[in-house]
Formats: structure tokens, sequence, C-alpha cells
């Protein structure tokens, strides 16, 4: 591990000191210091060009996803439409596709960041936020809204309060001891699964009608969704975006027991808990906007990992592999079996899940 | 309770405490499985005394309590029994060999194997009775059990316990998608398949109990021969090499023995969730990381909680039932979350 220490005044002695600012130099195998005026930062070069070719893919993965559907809409007539030359398209592009396939997008992007911060707390690769309940609370809250008539604006603000409160739940029980990692996981698994008993009551006892909506909501659709939804989550993002800013550097030590951690000077229960937070609050907010989309948060952070080849998850990647794949998700599910409509939250295993094993086949060995 | 084995102590009269301690507790876990069983006989939307219960597994009179002894609750018991104890040990067995609390039947894809299996069978051959199912649901989970084992062991990174672990939750995600996908274009399967989902322990007979029974003895006598090979194997398998151990060997029996209890038990009984993944983690905090104490104690508690979450299932919402599935997780769930907060936390 060589990414213990990365604040800028270990730079000054090193030979390339005078480098002019904004050039990147060659530090360490595969990575470039970047300046802009006082602050430099190491960048990992591998990282940037995934990160550049996921840009690209998603952006051909939205205008495919613009064309598609009935009526068909040439991708040249996508990209007039949106640089606002006025085609007959505009109202298919513009009102009926672009807010869904925004909200895709942006849902995405937060269940990489979320599953990225909480599989790096838990330091396990299977955690996420449906293996440690954030998904269930938000769930037991929806259904309960979905099955006792409450109007249909209350049921995102009640999935988020369950979320809410399941994260406080799993707080209260793992923080003991300092938030370690098998007893993050561990206190996360008890709360999911009471909750989705509890849910699976609550079905019970629910009207057959209720019921079905609330089984839809749990798997997770984007339809119907668009703007609003996508507002929420984007805005909790902006808000979050210091933090997550501050999360993309923290990260790197959650890998440190915490005796070494605190030998060089950090802080690793204060650590874990901001990062599990801010995890569990996006992941919280994600789920009440477009229900339990299960999988993006647990793949795209481990898909991005062996793409940048990196000890840890990378922050930014994960969030585009999320997008893309909740976008791409969305796509199949509306048209692989059209006119028959599959939620989105089925489609993004079926592509997920077989990528990562193809990764893990072709993944070259790592030394390090 | 969890301070005796951290009390500084001699070493011989620790270790010999140790195992007193886990004979006891051996002992009584048997005796509250013997409970729950008794229970299980006599407690119900009808309540019978003890008596009549003894009457009726003894000297039975063809009255209507030997009758509903012998015809619904011995079955409905042995089934609790078999599936208990198999998911139990075979969660043991997954966490053991992905060296991860979170393993359990379903992680590893091997539940949703069944579930792909059960849907095919209804949907593709159009099988409709119960004993039907459940060759196609442990085919399909010993299938989906080979297609992990097969992707892991070729994976570049190598057969590490988190590929293992990653290529379970793949697999797992994709089938349960391909399931999904499949009952949502039929909904004649979808009528089917939930009667086999939600079943629980409720309306299987003893034919099934029977047809699961050398699949699970298979298993057991698989995991008890790679107990102690799983002991070296938490060490890392470059430790256990040098012990002399036999790594591939002891992962591959552990994992057939794995696939074999999971494919009987969910095929049975459908995917019971929670059973797998808690009842390792309780029997570590009370015996240790030993595995051999481990999978008695697992074997013990995993029917003793299964039977009892299916005995409150039938009581609290008479003339209702509250299916299996659901009360383990409601009671077990507490359970684990004191287990998180109280005692030191053992992972295999």
């Amino acid at each position: 591990m060589t990414t213990v220490d990365r604040r800028p005044d270990s730079s000054t002695t090193a030979p390339d000191a005078d480098a002019s600012p904004g050039t990147a130099s060659a530090r360490l195998p595969g990575r470039s210091l970047l300046r802009i005026g006082p602050v430099s930062l190491q960048v990992r070069r591998r990282a940037v060009l995934v990160a550049a070719a996921l840009i690209v893919l998603l952006l051909l993965a939205v205008v495919l996803s613009l064309s598609l559907g009935t009526p068909y809409v040439a991708p040249a007539d996508v990209l007039r439409a949106l640089s606002g030359a006025g085609t007959p398209y505009d109202l298919v592009v513009f009102d009926l596709r672009l807010p869904r396939i925004v909200l895709a997008a942006v849902a995405g992007a937060a269940f990489g960041v979320a599953g990225t911060l909480i599989q790096s707390v838990a330091r396990n690769p299977l955690a996420s936020p449906d293996v440690i309940g954030i998904t269930q609370g938000a769930g037991l809250a929806a259904t309960v809204a979905l099955t006792s008539g409450a109007a249909a604006v209350l049921v995102a603000p009640t999935a988020l309060v369950g979320g809410l409160l399941a994260a406080v739940l799993l707080f209260a029980l793992g923080a003991r001891h300092g938030l370690a990692a098998q007893r993050f996981v561990l206190a996360g698994v008890a709360v999911a699964f009471a909750f989705r008993a509890l849910t699976e009551v609550v079905m019970l006892t629910a009207d057959p009608i209720d019921g079905l909506r609330a089984q839809i909501w749990l798997i997770g659709t984007l339809a119907g969704k668009g703007w609003t939804e996508a507002a929420w989550i984007a805005g909790t993002l902006l808000v979050l975006l210091p933090v997550l800013a501050w999360a993309g550097w923290a990260l790197n030590s959650t890998a440190l027991d915490d005796d070494t951690a605190r030998g060089v000077g950090l802080r690793p229960v204060a650590r874990r808990i901001g990062l599990a937070g801010t995890g569990v609050l996006v992941a919280a907010m994600v789920t009440a906007q477009v229900g339990a989309v299960d999988f993006v948060a647990l793949v795209a952070p481990q898909v991005a990992r062996r793409l940048v080849r990196a000890e840890r998850p990378p922050l930014v990647c994960a969030a585009l592999l999320g997008a893309l794949l909740l976008v791409l998700a969305d796509l199949a599910g509306r048209r692989l079996f059209a006119p028959t409509q599959l939620p989105a939250g089925v489609l993004t295993a079926a592509i997920g899940g077989p990528y990562l094993i193809f990764l893990l086949l072709r993944g070259r060995r790592r030394s390090s | 309770m969890t301070t005796l084995a951290i009390r500084p102590a001699p070493a011989r009269s620790r270790s010999g405490t140790r195992t007193g301690r886990r004979v006891a507790v051996t002992v009584g876990a048997a005796l509250v499985l013997l409970l729950t069983v008794l229970a299980s006989f006599a407690l119900g939307s009808r309540q019978l005394g003890v008596d009549q219960v003894w009457n009726a597994l003894v000297a039975p009179d063809g009255g209507d309590a030997s009758t509903i002894v012998r015809e619904l609750r011995v079955p409905r018991t042995a089934l609790g029994l078999a599936v208990g104890l198999a998911l139990a040990v075979a969660g043991v067995l997954f966490q053991a060999l992905t060296r991860n609390p979170l393993a359990e039947p379903r992680i590893l894809g091997i539940s949703a194997g069944a579930s792909f299996g059960v849907v095919l069978a209804i949907s593709v051959f159009g099988v409709g009775t119960l004993a039907g199912y459940v060759w196609f649901g442990i085919a399909g989970a010993l299938l989906a059990g080979l297609l992990v084992f097969a992707i892991a062991s070729r994976a570049r990174e190598g057969a590490s316990p988190v590929t293992l672990a990653l290529v379970g939750a793949a697999l797992d995600a994709s089938l349960a998608s391909g399931v999904y996908a499949l009952l949502s274009i039929d909904a004649r399967t979808f009528e089917e398949y939930r009667f086999w989902v939600v079943g629980g322990l409720a309306g299987r007979d003893l034919s099934v109990t029977a047809q699961v029974l050398p699949f699970v003895l298979a298993g057991l006598v698989l995991a008890a021969l790679v107990a102690r090979g799983l002991d070296a194997l938490a060490l890392g398998d470059d430790v256990a090499r040098g012990l002399g151990n036999r790594v591939g060997l002891v992962r591959l029996g552990g994992g057939l023995a794995a696939v074999l209890l999971t494919g009987a038990a969910v095929a049975a009984a459908g995917p019971v969730a929670f059973v797998g993944l808690a009842v390792p983690h309780l029997a570590r905090a009370l015996v240790g990381a030993d595995h051999r104490w481990t999978l008695a104690v697992s074997a013990l508690l995993g029917p003793a909680l299964l039977l009892g979450a299916d005995v409150v299932g039938r009581l609290v919402a008479p003339p209702g039932e509250i299916p299996a599935g659901i009360v383990t997780a409601l009671i077990g769930a507490p359970l684990l979350a004191v287990l998180v907060r109280r005692a030191r936390v053992v992972t295999a």
C-alpha cells in the first residue's frame, strides 16, 4: 500500500518539486501528480482513462435510450432535438424519455457512491445498502404507506424516514465498538432481516392490490418517475459534494487496521462513522426515490475496482459505472420484452452479474 | 459468559473449562431442540396435552388427536428438522469456505438455482406436483453450485474466498432476475410457483422429506469429514497447506456438502432465509470457532430455531398462520443484534 500519505507537503522534498503548476509528472508507477496552485493531487492515470471511457459510454447509452422505443427516433434527430433545434420529436425526447433516463443515470450514480462507501467501511465486497438494512427500512415504510392508502406523494418521504431509521438502528447496534467492520456488517444483517420480515407481515395482512403495488415498489422501477425524483437525488449528492470529495480521499485509509491508522495520525473511528454515515444517507435517499433497485450498489464498485486495477473501489468510476448500468438496465427493461415492461431492478442483475463474472475470469492477477 | 475464554488462566484448566463449556452448550442445545419438537407435536390451532401426543405416537387410536399428530404435525416436524439442520450446517460451510460472515445459501446462488429449477419445471416441463418440483429444485441447486465453483476456480484471481463470494452473488442475482422475468411473462407459472415459494413447512407430507433425506445425510457426512480441514482453511490457504492440508480437496468436499444440503432444503421448503446466516454466528459465539463444535451446535440450533418459529407462526394469528420463514427472522434478528452488541464476534 502506497496510498497512506498524500498530503501536499510531502511533495516539497521530491526531485520534481520545481514542476510548473498544472503539469503532471510521474511519481509512483501508474500515477501522476497534478498541481493547481497550492493544491496537488496524485492521480491514477488508469482511473482517468477508465472514467473518460465510462463517460463516453454513458453518453452513448443515453442517446441510444433516447432513440429506442415507440416511436423510434433516429440518433441524429435525438442530437438535433438535444441541441435545441426544435424538431417534431421534442415531445418524445424531452418530455417522455429524457426525465426517466436522467433519473436512471443519477440514481445509478448514487447507488455506486453508496455501495463504494459501505463496502469500504465494511471491508466486505458483499456489503451494500440491501445487505445492511437501509433498503429494507425504506421498503417497510413504503409498504406501510402504500397499503394504508396514504397519498402517493407521501410514499417517498415516508420511505426516506424508514431508511434513516434503519440507519440509526444500525449505528446504535454497531457503533459501540468503534463501528468495526465485522460488527457493522452483522448489525446491518440483523436490521435487514427484521425489517424484511416486518414488511412481509404487513404484506400478508394487506389488500392484494395494495400488496402488488408494494411488491413493484420493492423491486424498484423507474416507470412513471422523472425530474422530481432525479432532483431529490442530485440535490442530495450536490449538498454532500464536499463530504464526497473528502470521502474519495479518506477511503484510502479504510484498508488500514486501527492501530496503524492511529500511528500515522488518523482518527479511524471518526472516519468510518463519517464514511458510513454518508453512504447510508445517499442510499436512503436514492432508495426512497426509485425503490429497492438491487445489485447496482454491489456490482458497480467491484467492477470499477477491477477496471481501474485498484486496491479498493474507486468512488468516481463506481458512480459512473452505476449510472451506465442503470441506464442500460432501464433501456433493456423497456425494450426487451416490449410491450411488456420489466422493472429496471430486475435487469440490473441480468446485465451486471454476467459482466462481473466475465471480469473475474479475465481480470489480470495482481501481485501487490 | 464470553469472558471465560478471555480471562487469563493456566493453559490446562482453561482448555478443560472450554471443553466442559462446549459439552454443556451442546447438551443445552439438544434439550432446546427436544422441547421444540415436543411443542411442534402438541401446539397448533388445536392444543394437545403431552399424554395425548404420547398416545398418538405409540398407540394411535384413530381419534382426532392421533390423526392430527400423525398426519399433520409429525410430517411437518420431520421436514422442519431436516430443513433447519441442512440450512444451518450449510451456512457454517459457506461462511468457512468464503471466509465471509455474510455468506449464506442465498449469497452463493444455490437458492436461486433451486428456484430457477422449479420455475423451469412448471413453465417448460409442465410438472404440477410438489414431489416433482423437488427433483428440479435439487438439480437446479446442484447446477448452480457447480457453476459457482467452476467459475470461481477458473478466475484469474484464483478461487479465493472473495472470488467465490462475488461469483455467487453475481450468479444469484442473475438467476433471480431470470426467475422474475419468466414469472412476469407467464401468469400461470406464477400462480403455481407462489405456492412453492411461500410454502414453508406447511402442506408438505412425509414423502417430500423422504425424497430429500438422502441428500441431507450425504451432505452431513461430507461436512463431518471436512470439519478439521475447515479449521485450517480459516488460517489462510498458505498456512493450511503448510500444515499438511489439501486445500483443494477440503474446499471441494465442503462445497459439495453445502450444495447438497442447501439444494435439499430449498427444494423441499422453498427459500427459507436467515437460518443459514444467523445460526452459525450464534453457534460460534457459544462454542468458539472450532468447526467440529460449531457444526454440531448449529445442527441442533438450526432445526430448533426453524421449528420454534413454525410453532409461533401457528399460534399468533389463528386461524391463519404466519410462514416459518418470516417468524424465523422476527425471532432471530433481535437475537443476532444482541449478539453483535454483547458478545465478541467470532468469524470463520
